[in-house]
């Protein structure tokens, strides 16, 4: 009874080191994908597929058939295989944790990272590139940013980069003063 | 004398200006599921083994299961509040006990916080609750005695300083008892004591408590209490936390007792932990390591040498050995001692103390097997006198157990097996002892003495015990002198050989 996650590890895992192979032939093989596997995800997760993929009676092949089907153009062939060997396996419920593991590869790979910027208030210009050269020198690596506001934090950032989460806001001193007055 | 609202208004404006305001960065992670005081956590991939994950509302967890894609932790102690989806970050500190001299006197929990009421304990050290044992090299074999007071266990299996006895019975034996008549009989020895109670009763820790206080033991003594009712994961932790205290007073060239009271439960909290982190169960659902479990705590009962004293109090203590004597307990299901964990607790620790119903029930009690009970120090750790008087009494409980037998024959048998018979008897009789009444050495040395040389066989069996208690206090009014002088030095001279002897002969005539 393992977690949906180290299931889906050797699926994310074969993804990528074919997508890496890829390259080779076509530059933009990770980008693709990163774009294939986002959408299959997000297809599984709408109610009506997730009905139909739970409905027994279709076979595996009419599964990986829907799904090709709403997902277009954008699945090549050997991305239609990897649907098709995932709805023989009975795996498809599980695109969203493969989709993720793959970006987490991914981002190992090209050195980049998401960075979560919630602040108090919205981030100016000279701010935000402030931040993201600080950032990528402490964390070294290519920093994506995702900023957004949330007035709840009363005043200065947090910053999350996966698992690290440097606290900077206002709450979070306050916080961290009340618990060092009781303790 | 009331506080002044402005002193307060100080006092927190002085730790408001003395709070370091960094931003902090620090590994979080999020809580998957919480079962049963285990929690599975997604994330943390930085999370180290055994440390300490901080949850919200202040509460603090273990982290022992380090898997591919996520964290179990053990909680200590409370867990309603933590739901599935909040936060858990590292603190990058592994467990941590407060130690020292504070510490004496006061009941704690097994993470060193005060359960007795009496205020906070302000010990200005911690340590740490895992640590290796002292080497090879380090350490000098054990050659000091442990005066239980108990006559039974300092003249057939004496303990000595450094030495772990594993006290091994059934429920209601007396194996509590004899731990804490050690405990007493301690104070003004300079040895400072820890009682560790795993998974007790809590009105049998206050009633021990009691004891303790009321025979004036508590100075000398820490007790660390995980009651039946607190987590699991406190009573794993209770023996480490203890031990963290006593290695103190080891390392810094002093002596030290802990008692742990009992292992067995430890091991069944431990149990319970590792099956709810799904570790697969072995020999009677014990994991895999619950022999490690035992090792590790009870090699780190052992005497350092002076060079590994000065090291670590780095010069200050020079000259001295330190030394934790480990007591563990065992409770064995109907007398079985070849289940699981006895038989791992016996093959580590240096000699055993069985204590039987059968024998507790007939009377004898102290509840003692003198025939399998045995302590692989031995001689090394007896004061000379009691070395000299003592051997004789294993000697004649041996040869009365091979006749034992033939006793409903009494009457049958020839002089010298009725004789031999007698003396088993009488010899079985003075081994018995009242709880809370530890002996001196001079006084055990005087029964013994008395046992040795035939006094006794001519008192009936029945009354051996009263007589030799009207024996004791005769020679504390009479004979003071000469018992002071044993104690101060305990070596069987011409001198006390002859004062023995007109004791008794004194004594014996009025009989």
């Amino acid at each position: 009874m393992a977690d949906r996650a180290t299931i889906a590890r050797p699926y994310a895992k074969a993804a990528f080191e074919h997508a890496r192979e890829a390259r080779s032939r076509d530059p933009q093989a990770f980008a693709k994908w990163s774009r294939a596997l986002a959408l299959a995800a997000q297809i599984v997760a709408d109610a009506r597929v997730a009905e139909i993929i739970k409905n027994p009676e279709l076979t595996a092949a009419e599964h990986a058939g829907l799904i090709a089907g709403v997902a277009g153009a954008e699945l090549d062939a050997s991305m239609q295989n990897f649907v098709a060997l995932l709805a023989e396996n009975r795996r498809l419920t599980l695109l969203p944790e493969i989709a993720a593991h793959y970006e987490g590869l991914r981002a190992e790979v090209e050195n980049t990272v998401d960075v979560e910027v919630i602040s108090a208030v919205p981030l100016d210009a000279s701010q935000a590139g402030k931040l993201e050269r600080a950032l990528a020198q402490r964390l070294k690596r290519t920093v994506r940013m995702h900023t957004s506001v949330d007035p709840a934090l009363v005043g200065g950032a947090l910053i999350r980069a996966g698992d690290l989460v440097i606290d900077g806001s206002l709450r979070g001193r306050l916080e961290r003063l009340g618990t060092e007055l009781t303790s | 004398m009331s506080i002044k609202a402005s002193e307060i208004s100080e006092l927190i404006k002085e730790r408001i200006e003395k709070f370091k305001s960094a931003a902090e960065a620090r590994n979080v992670g999020t809580v998957v599921s919480v079962t049963d005081g285990i929690v599975r956590i997604y994330g943390l991939a930085d999370a180290r083994y055994g440390e300490m994950l901080e949850f919200a509302g202040n509460t603090f967890g273990l982290a022992l299961n380090l898997e591919q894609d996520s964290v179990g932790a053990v909680i200590l102690g409370d867990y309603e509040h933590i739901s599935e989806g909040s936060e858990v970050k590292t603190t990058g500190r592994i467990l941590e006990v407060p130690v020292g001299p504070e510490l004496l006197g006061r009941v704690v929990d097994s993470l060193g916080i005060p359960i007795d009421g009496k205020g906070p304990v302000n010990a200005k050290l911690k340590s740490p609750l895992e640590r290796v044992a002292p080497g090879v090299i380090f350490r000098r074999s054990v050659s000091q005695p442990v005066q239980t007071g108990l006559k039974a266990i300092d003249s057939m299996v004496p303990i000595g300083r450094g030495q772990r006895e594993l006290i091994i019975g059934d429920r209601q034996t007396g194996k509590t008892a004899l731990a804490v008549d050690t405990i007493i009989n301690q104070k003004g020895t300079g040895i400072k004591c820890v009682y560790v109670a795993i998974g007790q009763k809590q009105s049998s820790i206050a009633n021990v408590v009691r004891k303790l206080e009321e025979h004036g033991a508590m100075a000398h003594t820490i007790v660390v209490a995980a009651s039946a009712s607190t987590p699991a994961a406190m009573q794993y932790l209770a023996p480490y936390g203890g031990c963290a205290m006593g290695e103190y007073f080891m390392d810094n060239g002093e002596d030290a007792l802990i008692v742990y009271d009992d292992l067995s439960k430890q091991a069944v909290a431990y149990r319970q932990i590792a099956l709810l982190l799904r570790r697969p169960p072995g020999r009677e659902a014990f994991p895999g390591d619950v022999f490690y479990l035992h090792s590790r705590l009870l090699e780190r009962s052992a005497r350092v040498n002076e060079q590994y004293v000065e090291k670590v109090t780095k010069g200050r203590v020079k000259g001295r050995t330190g030394s934790l004597t480990g007591l563990p307990i065992i409770e064995t299901q109907a007398g079985d001692v070849t289940a699981f964990v006895p038989t791992n607790v016996i093959s580590i620790t240096d000699g055993q103390i069985f204590l039987e119903t059968d024998l507790f029930n007939a009377g004898m009690r102290p509840a003692i097997n003198a025939g399998i009970s045995v302590s692989r120090v031995g001689g090394a750790a007896q004061t000379n006198i009691i070395k000299k008087l003592g051997g004789g009494v294993r000697l004649a409980l041996a040869q009365f157990r091979e006749l034992a037998a033939f006793s409903q024959f009494a009457s049958d048998l020839d002089e010298a097996t009725r004789k031999q018979l007698e003396r088993g008897q009488r010899v079985t009789e003075l081994m018995k002892q009242k709880q809370y009444s530890p002996m001196s050495v001079a006084e055990m040395a005087l029964s013994l003495y008395a046992g040795n040389n035939g006094y006794f066989d001519k008192v009936d069996r029945r009354k051996v015990v009263e007589t030799e208690a009207a024996l004791q206090s005769f020679a504390r009014s009479s004979y003071a002198e000469l018992l002071k002088g044993i104690n101060a030095k305990p070596d069987l001279t011409k001198d006390v050989e002859a004062g023995f002897k007109k004791c008794c002969d004194e004594f014996f005539a009025t009989l």
